[in-house]
């Protein structure tokens, strides 16, 4: 057994896939139509080991769990990043809004942002 | 940067715009409800949420829609004026551009699929990481599939 696949709810599967591929830089890997949603996965570029599924939040009971951490100020997911300075400058300039600049936690610096898709993301740099 | 009290302030404004109003609901009154200028509430709004206050209403409300055509006895009309339309035409437009089907389209398929009483429809509530199954259960059952294929 070992961990291969993980999710974050989405508010529209097409505007997570524009933004996580366009904005945050990941690649699609899976597009499958099911009814009126998708399955519809990512990865990182360059390397295929973890994929990540945007899942619709349409389950109520999903969409009420997600407002709420969200309004509460906390992250549905990391993502690691080699520099967080230069990734929190890219994004920046990408209009992507932060709710917590780079900061340091020990020796992990972290920066919290929004998603657009009804999630706030937390990027983290471990130490080099 | 976002400030916790600017993102509450936001994620109270977008439960406005969720609610139905009897009146038209002015940005201006939601940007002072939300404590910002309307130009800075709108960037705001957008850059966080991916979409404008108008255009997180109108889906908003269409979601609203779905549900009553999947769960309720109401007409398309009827349907169309609870949720804040005041034109058929423009609504059923927009729907069919969004949704893919019609209003009454939209109402028979999701009423054609099987449904345990007071649990809502799977097209209403999809369950998540069970659209995997859906997903690789329509594709050709071959030795190299396409999960593994990528």
């Amino acid at each position: 057994m070992r961990i291969k696949l993980t999710s974050i709810m989405v508010d529209d599967q097409s505007k997570a896939l524009k933004f996580y591929t366009e904005v945050f830089g990941f690649v699609k890997k899976q597009d499958i139509p099911v009814g009126e949603y998708k399955w519809l996965t990512v990865v990182s570029p360059g390397r295929d080991d973890l994929e990540l599924s945007l899942e619709p939040n349409a389950n109520p009971a999903g969409k009420t769990f997600q407002e709420a951490i969200f309004k509460q100020g906390i992250p549905l997911a990391a993502f690691e990043v080699d520099d967080l300075a230069a990734e929190f400058k890219r994004l920046k300039g990408l209009g992507v809004v932060f709710t917590q600049e780079p900061m340091s936690a020990g020796p992990v610096r972290i920066a919290v942002c929004a998603d657009t898709c009804g999630n706030l993301i937390q990027l983290y740099q471990p130490p080099r | 940067m976002l400030d916790s009290s600017a993102l509450r302030r936001l994620c109270s404004a977008r439960d406005m715009l969720r609610e139905l109003h009897d009146r038209p609901l002015s940005i201006q009154h939601v940007a002072r409800e939300a404590s910002m200028s309307p130009f800075h509430f709108i960037r705001q709004f957008e850059a966080v949420f991916g979409a404008t206050p108008h255009q997180f209403r109108i889906q908003a409300r269409l979601d609203r829609a779905k549900r009553l055509l999947a769960l309720s006895d109401y007409s398309v009309t009827d349907v169309c004026l609870e949720v804040g339309f005041s034109s058929l035409g423009s609504f059923s437009d927009l729907f069919a551009r969004r949704v893919g089907t019609s209003p009454s389209g939209y109402r028979r398929r999701v009423r054609s699929f099987v449904r345990v009483p007071s649990e809502l429809p799977r097209a209403l509530a999809p369950g998540c990481l069970s659209l995997m199954a859906a997903a690789f259960s329509a594709l050709p059952t071959e030795p190299s599939c396409r999960y593994r294929e990528g």
